[in-house]
């Protein structure tokens, strides 16, 4: 279908190339400005502006076109020519336009969140710089540059997370997200390594869409064959599980999810763009990437696997106290159906729930930030000891703050899945085709479309748990400490216009023209695989009917536990809350089967080389120092002793010979006469 | 008769004087008069050895070279002596050790 060479405009190649390189442009003025510049905001914003600008232009010539690629030789080594560009196709100018429109509204954001930090230039300049990675990564053509901004992604996301270094909390966030990202990355890379093994290139376009080297090859009695050869098996499977691998890193799947909701450390605006919106997408827009390389029984073991971790994050996300954390795990559970609509092979769907949960998690990480920002405001003003992002002390703020609890409600809405938000196509596009796929397959199997739809009734309750926390009933910490006084506000328009920008961009219009069927997006009809089945069956119906009544009954149930008070209250100490309360153990399990072995590990590797090496080092250390003490002895004694018995005899025979030099003229010739009579006397006797 | 041997005995006799004289004197004088002794006993035995030149009368007259250049040295080394006692108000040889390294 792609065999037929498109004229290529060079000018859309420049605009792509532009909007990726000036958050790059930013963050190096950035970085020359001095820490505390106000500047920096407004050139960072200005870079993203103009790059969103470039992207909608990209976008509009390129969508539902020809994919346009454009490549130049990198460096050769031997005979291998490793080419490096630009490939632009459907999804990568999706993901270019979605995360330079996603990042502009956090970047106005930021201007007025982080009005008050020290080091306001250095926050600009990891933001441009977390931009220029993403959009990097979206745009290369090749599997090494590829692997070169998705290190840059995790590297800019260390950086961010950890940008309030002084808290202890932040350094081990970081340090926790950092570590299992590397995790990830060894698979991308053995995967790109076996990929270049088998296929001796690098060059996305020829492996997955052009010739589709990949998908052309095939596994046949454990061996891998395509037409450059053929290699066994297994290594077909180890290159999917390092993918897997780096996805689930990325992504925050099970079971390498944990350091997401410690991220959670970060600013929140950087919530918003990076653990909410972008760089959590970069896991399910590399499956996109590789598509083909994933075999039928591999895609199944994604799907179980996403399908797993949407469920275990909402059940966790059921009881958490921290703002930030339940939409933490709200983003690693909408991450689990990305990955399972890839595995149930709604590759379009998946795309699809990328982009509305890009607006709406970002709307209500932005609306998070805001509340966190007033009770921080009420906790410095009055001298409080409170955690400001703990829910237990929210409540009845839908006054305070109206705009923001609108926007909260819209975000909300789209996250469970309610007609007219951009949540409900994409994600009853997910469940209708997990069902759909599930038929005529074993009944284990249809657990997977059945967990998907218990988990959207689990979010559905989540979410409206933490809406009615924190907008309805009454004000807790009010009513804890009646003498405080509130001035609180939804703040500057800074605030205000990413709010309603997200929020609008959260509504179906911007997808679809019907607010009902999912098959009528137009973001999702240029995704969809070719064979998709068309709107036959009853699931397209019974579905959404069934998701969205229920849904509404668990939301008035939640309303009604955590406002009214009138029906039964959860006990609290089940196991059942306790597992969820404990994030299934799972971090606890972590620490005590990895990182206390690993710790164990260093330190015995620690005492060896105190007491072993090091050991080994000082009895050499010793013993040279005896030969060398011995030798310094030898030296003085007998070497030095020699040269003195030689200057001690040179001096005595001297001395001897000095005696008849005495200056009395009598004396020589005496001794002169002396030795005369001797000479005499000797020739008489010989 | 005397004989060539009674002269060598003299001669030696003089030269043991000479040498007796310079190696033992403590005034330089007496040392340079040991000297002269020695000079003497050596004309003396160039004139005895002259007997058998009696063509050329070699010897003699190498005596009288060695008469006239004992004369010169002595008024030299009179020379000599006057400016030592000039300077260490001395002429015995023992105290004067300049000659020493």
């Amino acid at each position: 279908m792609n065999n037929a060479i498109s004229y290529t405009d060079p000018s859309i190649f420049c605009y792509a190339i532009l909007a990726v390189a000036l958050p790059l442009f930013a963050a190096l003025i950035n970085f020359c400005l001095p820490v505390k510049s106000k500047a920096a905001g407004w050139i960072s914003t200005l870079a993203i502006l103009v790059g969103c600008v470039l992207s909608a232009m990209v976008f509009a010539a390129v969508w539902n076109q020809q994919p346009q690629h454009v490549q130049t030789l990198w460096f050769t080594i031997g005979t291998t020519k490793v080419f490096a560009g630009i490939l632009l196709n459907n999804l990568s100018v999706m993901m270019l336009l979605l995360v330079s429109l996603i990042a502009l509204p956090v970047h106005i954001y930021s201007t007025a969140y982080m009005k008050h930090d020290d080091r306001y230039s250095r926050y600009f300049t990891y933001l441009s710089f977390f931009c220029f990675s993403m959009l990097g990564l979206v745009v290369v053509d090749s599997l090494v540059l590829f692997y070169a901004f998705w290190e840059l992604v995790g590297f800019s996301s260390y950086l961010l997370i950890g940008f309030w270094f002084t808290k202890d909390k932040a350094v081990q966030a970081n340090k926790k997200a950092f570590i299992m990202n590397r995790i990830g990355d060894i698979g991308l890379l053995s995967a790109i390594i076996i990929i270049f093994a088998k296929f001796h290139t690098f060059d996305i376009a020829t492996l997955f869409i052009n010739d589709n080297l990949v998908f052309k090859s095939v596994i046949h009695d454990g061996l891998w064959i395509s037409a450059s050869g053929q290699i066994p098996a297994v290594w077909q499977y180890v290159a999917c599980i390092g993918v897997f691998m780096a996805v689930a890193a990325k992504s925050a799947q099970f079971p390498l999810h944990t350091w997401l909701p410690d991220a959670m450390e970060g600013p929140t605006s950087v919530s918003a763009l990076i653990h909410a919106a972008t760089m959590v997408a970069a896991g399910v827009f590399l499956l996109g990437r590789v598509y083909p390389l994933f075999t039928d029984s591999e895609l199944t073991i994604l799907g179980v696997i996403g399908c797993f971790t949407a469920f275990m994050a909402a059940t966790i996300a059921l009881t958490q106290n921290d703002l930030k954390r339940v939409l933490a795990y709200s983003t690693i559970s909408q991450l689990g159906y990305m990955i399972l609509a890839m595995g149930v092979g709604a590759y379009g769907s998946s795309l699809f729930h990328l982009a509305t949960h890009a607006f709406f998690k970002c709307l209500l990480f932005l609306v998070a930030g805001v509340v966190i920002h007033e009770m921080q405001h009420i906790k410095e003003e009055n001298n409080l000891d409170i955690d400001p992002q703990n829910i237990q002390y929210m409540g009845g703020l839908r006054k305070k703050l109206p705009v923001t609890f609108i926007a909260a409600v819209v975000g909300s809405l789209a996250l469970i899945g309610i007609p007219l938000t951009s949540g409900y196509l994409s994600k009853d596009g997910i469940l209708i085709q997990a069902f759909e796929w599930s038929e005529g397959r074993s009944a284990w199997l249809k657990l997977i479309p059945a967990g998907a739809l218990f988990t959207s009734w689990l979010t559905a309750f989540y979410v409206s748990r933490l809406i009615v926390k924190v907008f309805f009933g009454e004000f807790r910490l009010l009513k804890k400490h009646p003498e405080i006084k509130l001035h609180i506000s939804d703040g500057g328009w800074q605030y205000r216009v990413p709010l309603i920008l997200l929020a609008i961009c959260s509504l179906f219009p911007l997808f679809s023209l019907n607010p009902f069927f999912y098959e009528k997006a137009w973001l999702f009809e240029s995704l969809k695989p070719a064979e998709f089945m068309a709107r036959e069956n009853i699931y397209h119906t019974i579905i959404p009917i069934g998701v969205n009544i229920l849904s509404v009954f668990v939301m008035y149930a939640a309303y009604a536990i955590y406002v009214k008070r009138n029906t039964f209250s959860f006990p609290q100490t089940g196991f059942l809350y306790r597992l969820s309360y404990n994030q299934w153990y799972l971090d606890k399990i972590y620490r005590k089967a990895i990182v206390k072995p690993i710790l164990g590990l260093g330190k015995t590797c620690f005492w060896f080389d105190r007491n072993v090496i090091d050991g080994l080092i000082h009895l050499i250390e010793r013993s040279s120092r005896m030969v060398a003490a011995l030798t310094a002895w030898s030296d003085k004694h007998i070497v030095d002793g020699f040269l003195h018995l030689m200057a001690a005899l040179v001096q005595s025979i001297g001395n001897f010979a000095r005696k008849f030099q005495n200056g009395k003229v009598q004396y020589y010739l005496y001794s002169m006469l002396l030795i005369v009579l001797i000479l005499f006397v000797l020739k008489i006797l010989i | 008769m005397i004989t060539l041997t009674d002269f060598l005995l003299v001669g030696a006799l003089l030269f043991c004087t000479g040498i007796y004289m310079i190696v033992s004197k403590r005034n330089s004088i007496q040392v340079l008069i040991g000297i002269e002794l020695m000079l003497n006993a050596a004309i003396l035995n160039l004139v005895a050895f002259g007997k058998y030149d009696k063509l050329n009368n070699g010897g003699q007259v190498f005596a009288l070279f060695a008469i006239v250049l004992a004369a010169a040295t002595t008024a030299v080394a009179l020379a000599i002596i006057l400016n030592v006692y000039r300077r260490y108000k001395t002429i015995d040889p023992d105290e004067i050790k300049n000659l020493r390294d």
